[in-house]
This record gives C-alpha cells, structure tokens and sequence, in this order.
C-alpha cells in the first residue's frame, strides 16, 4: 500500500499503487437538475457498444432514480452499510474524511472492501423509477423544497476513477489507467475474468461477459475523445445536462477551463460518494430540492454550498454561461470565456467552437414580411 | 401528457385560460397556458392543402408552379368509429350535431397511427364487436403493432430512419422547422416508402381503368422528387414563405435545423391578437368566456363550471358542480326523456345534473357498492410516444420497474411488463404486495367489451392482468398506468401457451404483447361530450386564417376521453419468481414500504456523520 494525496477528501489515504496522475485527467459535470430521466443516453451507449452476446445485461450508462433507483440491485446501500461510520471534520478550512475508505478497510488479505452483485441483481434496471421518499397520501401540494417527498434522477458512468478500485483490484493487472488522458481501460487480452473488478468497484461499473470469459466497462468513447468529440452518452443527452472534458488538480485549476470553473471555483459540482476514496471524476451538481441529509451522504460535505451557488446563476452571468453551454456542441470545449451576452466554447488552441447566447433570445417578426409578402402569425 | 383529453377538459381550460385572461398573462412571452397535443403541428404548415387537396381533376405537374386545391373529401371524427358507429343518444334525443357524423365506417387505412386501432380506447370493445363490420383495414406500419395483428393488410414501410423520399415536420412546442432528409442508411427490411405505397395503388388504379390521373397524382414520388410537394407547401405556408427546400434538404444533412418564421420566437400564442388586435377565432372576436349557443346553455355550461370526470370519480360521475345561479338552466336527464338517476354509461355522457359541494360530496360511484376502489388513469409515459411502441428489447428493459433482459420470471410476457402504479397503503389493505400480478376489472357494463359476459374465450384475452408496483407518489384511491403498451391478442396468448420460452408473442406473426391477457385499453371506453359535438359553436379553421362552425377534425369534436376509468384491483398472483414469494426488490428490502432498517438508514442520510 502507498500513499496518495486524494483532495475530495482533504488527505492522505492508502491506495494499492503509488500517486501517479495522468499528463490529463477524462472527466465530466452531469446537472442532475436538469435530468429527465428519458434513458437516451443509456441507449445511445447500448445500441453503439453493449448490443453484442453476452453483454445483454449491461449497461455502461445507467439512469436510476433515488432514492428507490439502483443498478445493480442496492449497489450503493450494501457498501454504505459495509462501509460503517462515514465521518467528515468540518471544523477546518475545509473539510476532511475521518472515516475509513474502501481501500483502508479493505479486510485481510484483500486489496479493497467490495461485494459481488449476483446475476439476478441486474434485473429491473428501472427499479423505483420516480418513486418517492414519503408517501402522498393525499392532499399533498408542492412547494420548493419537497421534504416530504422527494426523488431525482441520478445518471451514471464509469468515474475513470484518479484511484480506480478495479484497477487495485485485479490480480493480473489487466486494468490500466491511460497516462495520457486517465481513461480506465479493461485489455481484454490480458483479463481472465476472475471478477475482482466487478466485486471491487463501489460503482459497480464493470461487467463480466461470460461469453467473452472477460470483464468490460464504460471506455468514455475514448475513439471519440481522441479526436476531440463528447462520448455518445453525452451528445445524445436530451436534457443537456452533461459537459466532458479534462480536469486539473485544485492547485492547477485554469478559470477558463469549465470544469476547473465548475468544481474547484465555484464549487458547484460535486463527486459521487467521495468517502469510498477512488477520487472518482464525473462530478455532479446536486438537486436543489432533495433533503442535504440525503444529498451530503452521496456527494459529501459540499451539497449546502453548492445549491446555494446554483442558485446564485440568476445573478451570476459566468455561471449561468458556461451552464448554459452545456449540450451546446458535439466538440470537447476545454477552453469558454464570456464576453458580455455571448459565451464561447473553445479548444486548447482557442479555437472557437461555438457561441451560445447568454439568454434565450426573443425573436419579433413583422407581422407583414414585405419580402415574401406574407405575414407571419403565431396562429397559422 | 394527455391532460387535454379527459372528458372535463373543455371546461378545465376554458377556466384556466380565464384565469390566465383575468391577471393579464394571455399573449406574453412565459404566459399563456396549455398542454402539449402533437395534433396542431400540421396547422403549422397551413400550405398542406396544396398537397393534400390538389385538384385531381386539374393536377399540375410543372414543378415550377403551384397546385390548385380542391377539397373532395370531408374529415369524420374517429370517435364514432370508437363508439360502434354510433352517435350520443341520451334517452330519445340524439346530441351529436349533424356537422359530426356524416357516415359510418367501411374502410380504415392509416399509417403508424396505432391509436386508431391497436391502442385506441376501449380497443376489445373495437376488435370484437366494431371490426367485424368493417369491410377492409390495411395498415402501413414499420413495426409489427397491434393495428397490425388485426389489420387485413400490411404494408411494411421505411422507418423514419430509412426515408429515401424527404420529409418535414414542426412542433408545437418548439421554434424549429425540421427537416427529414434523404438517408443514405440502407433499409434494414424490404421495405419501401410510405408514399410509395400510394402512388403504387393508385399506378396499379391508373392499369385497371386506363385513366393516367391516377399516376399523374403522385407524378413527382414516381419520379422520386417529392420535393416538389414539399416546397409547394413551404411557398404557401405562413411562416416558411421564403424557404427553399433544397437549401433547407442540405443544411438538414449537417443537422443544422431550421426556424419556423412565427411572429414571434418562441411562439406565444395571442401575441398577434394583443400587438396588433388581430381578432380572436370567435364569433365576436374577443375572447369568450361565457358560451351563448344552446348547446351549451342546455348542457349547464354556459359559465365556466366544474364536471365531475366521467368515470374516474369516487363520486357521481359527470355531475356538474356549481352553487345555483340563474344562468345555470341544463336541460336535465327528463328533458331528453331519460331517468334523472339512470347513470349507464351511455346515458351518463349527455347527464346534466347540478348539485352544490355540499350535495355533491355526499354522493358516490354507483360502482362503490360493489366494491370498485379506483380512479385509473392512463397518461403518456416518457418510454414511448403517443402510438410509438415498446417493441424492442433494449427499450423494453426501461420500461418501468419490471424490466428483466434474462426474463427471470418466465410468467413475464416479455422482457418487461405493463404494470399499475398503485398507493402502498390501499395495496397493502387489499392484500396485494409490491411486484404482484393484479386483476384489474372497469364497469361490467360494457367494458372490457359489450357482451363479454356471454363470450368466455374473448374475455380470457381481454380481461387486463398486470404487475402492481408500490407507488408512494399517488394519492390513495388513484391508479395509474402508462398509455403505450402493446395489448395482449389472441396470437399473443397462444404464444404464452405453446412456446417454450412462454413469451407472449405470436407465433404466426411475431407481435409480442406486454401484457399476459387485457391491456390499459381494457378499461377506457369512448365517451361522448355534447359540448364537443355542437353545430354552432364558431372555432378557427385547420389551416388559414379562416373561421367555420361545428365540426372540424381536432378542433372541434370529442376526445373520447380515453384516459379514464374506475377500477375494481384484486390480486392475482404472487409477485416471487415463478409465482413464489415475494418480488425480489421486496425481498431485499429496497422497495417503499418494505424497507429494511439499512435502507431507512439510507434514506435518512445517516451513513453519513458531520463534526
Ligand atoms: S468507476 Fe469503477 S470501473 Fe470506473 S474507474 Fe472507478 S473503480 Fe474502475
Ligand atoms: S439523456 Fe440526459 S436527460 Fe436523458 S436520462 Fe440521460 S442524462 Fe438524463
């Protein structure tokens, strides 16, 4: 065991390989507030990658609901409970694990805490699609803040994980993190599917084949990556609520990358269950209307702030903006700026890949096109 | 979603909408109210009519010049179809206008638009007892529907993926002009074109009697140019004058849409009649709150009232609820020689009876007595639009909690199932757990279809059976299922029976239902509002800025009100693998009201621990 500096938890932790970042970092901000949950994307990622034999069961890119919503079958809950006290000192400058992660209580003789979902547990994918927390029996009304019955719709990927636990995980070391872009890769050459991945990975985000005899996950579209395009799940996003790119480090964060600007700046999105310790990156800005209670367990001590900083994009242009360029190209914009009403999304060599107006603009025909000497009219 | 087709819902909007009058939102930018109804998409293109109703006794064929219309045909409201043919008579009266119902059905023949058939309300009460009267149906599909099990032709056609002739379409509910373009995807069946469909009939039309107008009518498909069509329709539709098709074809090809030219973007409706004082479509051009025709004086609702639902009421169905007022004078159920207190289901449409809250809330469903619980709704669901089905297996595993690839349960009819969302407590009351097959059985009257009583081995096919799921999310006595699953068909359940995988597809045709026997379409039935058939109510015309009287397709006539019915739910069978034990989510401890102590822990937030 090393040690690893892993800043989601404000420490060090014990990891099963030494720190060795990629030169960049694959990496995403999914806007749970703006799901729909309308499963496109997980079958814009069935239908390109997991429609062969074998992989009927899986899906790389699930939609589940929460808190009733799992895929695999109570995959969050039985590590949670596995897990035990979960604790967060707040009373620093920021805060800081004091729990234990899955790598540092990890039993003897295995290399992290995990458990292996059986093959009925990938049944009912959409389990507790909309269901809520609470129970309206009736004379319920809405308000703001739904306390008394909540749900959201949590969308998943593979986390391409700083510390991948399948990495860790794998006798053979068949699994390898991509220096060049920290994409987490399965070779299926060298994997013999003993499934110490699926059983260590707390996202259960690999899938045995047992066609293929090997295991198999979510590869971030990396052909697609390479040549500067979002994956599938990302482009074909009906809510728009996905932006793919790269991610430094808290002491390197960049204003002008919108994934630095977005969870080292504003603080706004945040990871997946930070206290299992794999520095996962896909980051998430929370729901504003769930319960914190809820929401800190599975995003950590950030959630209070970083709905307040949501909140705050009807004042705040920069914010708004680059939210606003969400969905709005195919392209990986690793570079945005805003000037005045328009926002920009850029590539590293600044070139400008789209403009998005800063507010849905307002269009006000004649009602007499003397051009066309026809008029035009909102009733036709 | 569907909620401008209850039975009410002419009433609900009209007091809505003066809501929205009375504070000053009608006609500005983020006012307005309305619910999505993809039907007004084609009056966005108000130059239909050039290819729609080309004269066929004087058809251009110049590509460069413009159509002729010449309407020959008149429009029948599908409802009566869906009511056996027959219009609204309550007691010795008939109350459908005369502009409603000019004929009954001979022939169907219609394109993806399984609601017609496979998915229409009361759809075994229209297999059993209407279709057999009619003389042929044909149905141009690119998935094997329901419509087609029943149909006496198919044509397989192109997807929308395949189009090799062009296409376009617009939206209600979206500023964009879109384009369908040529698709270089080769077809994955032998298919052929839609429209080729036609214009090889009317070819074969043009051989057997010698006359050439037959071909000359879809001149520009056989020559593969049906851009012709579209353009003659862009040049004469309000707002797309101007645009030029091959430009639009190209840019569609680099997905780059295009916009409708509405007056405004986005479109608010009631702009042009606030700026400019353009007239309202009435008669006196003013919004009009209160209904002066007869009509609507003799239905009680010349005020803006509030209608009890038709059928899905813990109360007296469609009572109208209201404190007396002099303006309030329905003809009540004597004056159409009927007995005020006959509530069959007929009799009840054209039932105007008025009673104060306080008379209204003592009153009940004549079917409480014989212990019918629940309103049933059946709106649209996200999975599947409109008459889109759940027919292919990656789709179908989404659809709802039930969804197993690997069929674990081998009861299942497919690799998911239709299910009703039920309150846990009223399920829990009724002895029925999470997950477990239900009956649900609507008005022995005529549902699921006339004369059911008396025919054992249709009523096996029709009766609706499906999975219950705990649904913490809907208030007690209120069920719902999704609108857009495939209904169990004689084929289906012969599948069940002798296939060894016991899928519910049939063997002769492939058509997998979602259901073991019944569908959603069980339990509706079509209902007719007076209101929705008058022959002098003054509305807007389809296209254009014209305005007519009385009936004009989807403008003017019923909804049959298909998304509602009040239910008895018994239980069927336990919801455990093979029908042993529970469903195993339940087991697991993970479902609402079945939660294990971790999972109320998880709930609470209380793995996590704060200094
Ligand atoms: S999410 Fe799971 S599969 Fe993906 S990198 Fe992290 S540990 Fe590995
Ligand atoms: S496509 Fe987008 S909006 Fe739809 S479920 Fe996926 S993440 Fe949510």
């Amino acid at each position: 065991m090393a040690r690893v500096n892993n800043w989601q938890l404000g420490r060090e932790m014990s990891y099963w390989y030494p720190e060795a970042r990629p030169q960049k970092q694959f990496a995403a901000v999914f806007d749970t507030n703006k799901c729909i949950a309308c499963q496109t994307c997980t079958l814009a990622c069935k239908t390109t990658w997991t429609s062969g034999k074998g992989q009927e069961y899986m899906l790389w890119n699930n939609v589940e609901t929460k808190p009733y919503g799992f895929y695999p079958l109570a995959w969050d809950l039985n590590l949670l409970e596995m897990l035990g006290g979960q604790e967060w000192d707040e009373t620093g400058e920021r805060p800081v694990y004091q729990g234990s992660t899955i790598f540092e209580s990890a039993p003897a003789g295995e290399r992290v805490l995990g458990w292996r979902p059986e093959d009925q547990d990938y049944s009912y994918p959409n389990v507790g699609e909309d269901d809520c927390a609470g129970q309206v029996d009736g004379g319920a009304s809405l308000a703001a803040s739904h306390d008394m019955a909540w749900f959201y719709y949590l969308a998943r990927i593979c986390n391409h994980c700083t510390y991948p636990a399948c990495l860790a995980s794998c006798p053979r070391g068949s699994i390898y993190k991509r220096p060049e872009d920290g994409i987490v890769l399965v070779d299926q050459g060298r994997c013999r599917g003993y499934q110490e991945c699926v059983r260590g990975c707390p996202y259960k985000k690999v899938f045995y084949n047992a066609m293929t005899g090997t295991s198999e996950k979510c590869i971030a579209c990396f052909p697609k990556m390479e040549t500067g395009i979002q994956p599938q799940c990302f482009v074909n996003c009906i809510g728009k609520i996905r932006m793919a790119g790269y991610l430094n480090t808290p002491e390197n964060a960049r204003e002008d990358n919108p994934l630095d600007y977005l969870v080292h700046i504003k603080k706004v999105a945040l990871p997946l269950f930070p206290q299992f310790g794999l520095e996962p990156n896909v980051y998430y800005i929370p729901p504003v209307h769930v319960p914190t209670s809820f929401t800190s367990q599975m995003f950590g001590p950030g959630v209070g702030k970083a709905i307040e900083t949501y909140r705050s994009a009807a004042t705040d242009s920069d914010l708004a903006g680059l939210l606003g360029l969400f969905g709005s190209s195919e392209r990986v914009m690793t570079r945005w700026r805003r000037i005045g009403e328009t926002v920009t999304g850029l590539d590293d060599d600044g070139n400008v890949l789209v403009n998005v107006p800063l507010k849905e603009p307002v269009h006000i025909r004649p009602a007499y096109d003397k051009l066309y000497q026809v008029t035009r009219s909102n009733c036709p | 979603m569907g909620p401008n087709q209850f039975f009410n819902s002419d009433n609900k909007d009209r007091d809505t909408i003066m809501l929205a009058a009375l504070t000053g939102n009608v006609g500005k930018i983020g006012g307005n109210i309305g619910s999505y109804a993809g039907n007004y998409r084609t009056a966005l293109f108000n130059g239909c009519p050039q290819y729609i109703n080309e004269n066929p006794f004087d058809i251009e064929l110049d590509p460069t010049k413009p159509a002729r219309p010449k309407a020959y045909w008149t429009a029948e409201s599908a409802h009566y179809y869906n009511h056996e043919d027959h219009p609204l008579k309550v007691g010795n009266t008939i109350l459908t206008g005369k502009t409603h119902m000019p004929c009954p059905t001979k022939s169907l023949w219609f394109a993806n638009a399984n609601s017609i058939l496979g998915n229409v309300k009361w759809h075994y009460n229209q297999v059993f007892n209407a279709l057999p009267k009619i003389e042929m149906i044909a149905v141009n599909e690119w998935w094997w529907s329901t419509s087609c099990e029943w149909a006496d032709v198919v044509f397989g056609v192109d997807s929308w993926a395949e189009l090799k002739h062009p296409d376009m379409t617009a939206s209600v509910t979206n500023p964009f002009l879109i384009v369908f373009p040529r698709t270089p995807i080769e077809r994955i069946f032998n298919t052929i074109g839609d429209i080729e469909v036609y214009s090889l009939v009317a070819s074969k039309l043009a051989e057997l009697t010698g006359d050439q107008r037959f071909n000359d009518y879809w001149k520009f498909v056989n020559e593969n140019n049906t851009d012709v069509y579209l353009q003659r329709i862009l040049d004469n539709s309000t707002n797309t004058k101007g645009y030029n098709f091959s430009e639009l074809h190209a840019k569609a090809l680099e997905g780059i849409p295009a916009l409708m030219n509405s007056r405004t973007t986005p479109k608010n409706v009631g702009y042009d009649q606030l700026t400019d004082s353009t007239p309202w479509y009435t008669k006196s051009g003013r919004l009009e709150f209160y209904r002066e025709e007869d009509e609507f004086i003799d239905a009680g609702e010349n005020l803006p009232v509030h209608r009890e639902p038709v059928d899905s009421t813990f109360l007296e169905p469609n009572i109208i609820i209201a404190p007396p007022h002099e303006a309030l004078r329905p003809k009540g159920p004597e004056d159409y020689g009927a007995k005020r207190d006959d509530l069959s289901c007929e009799t009840r449409c054209g039932r105007n009876v008025v009673y104060t809250w306080e008379e209204a809330r003592k009153t009940a469903h004549p079917l409480v007595k014989d212990g019918f619980k629940f309103i049933f709704h059946t709106p649209k669901y996200r999975h599947g639009s409109h008459t889109t089905p759940i027919d292919t297996d990656m789709v179908a595993i989404l659809f709802g909690p039930f969804g197993d690839i690997y069929r674990h349960d081998k009861r299942s009819p497919f690799v998911t199932e239709g299910y009703v969302d039920i309150n846990p407590t009223d399920a829990k009351e009724l002895g029925i757990n999470d997950g477990d097959y239900v009956w649900i059985d609507p008005d022995p009257e005529d549902r699921p279809f006339r004369g059911w009583q008396n025919d054992k081995r249709n009523y096996e096919v029709a009766r609706m059976m499906c999975r219950a799921r705990y649904y913490p999310g809907t208030p007690r006595g209120v069920t719902r299922m999704w609108f857009n699953m495939y209904a169990a068909t004689p084929g289906s359940q012969q599948g069940a029976k002798e296939r060894e995988d016991g899928l519910a597809k049939n063997p002769r045709t492939n058509y997998q239902a979602m259901f073991r026997s019944g569908s959603h379409q069980s339990a509706t039935r079509g209902w007719l509002k007076p209101t929705w058939m008058t022959d002098s109510l003054v509305r807007k015309g389809m296209f254009g800025q014209g305005i007519g009287k009385g009936f004009a397709p989807d403008i003017h006539c019923p909804t049959g009100a298909p998304r509602e019915a009040f239910v008895k739910i018994s239980k069927a069978e336990p919801g455990g693998i093979d029908g042993k034990g529970l469903w195993r989510p339940v087991d697991l401890g993970i479902r609402p009201r079945n939660e294990s102590d971790a999972m109320k822990r998880y709930l609470a937030g209380e793995f996590m621990k704060r200094k």
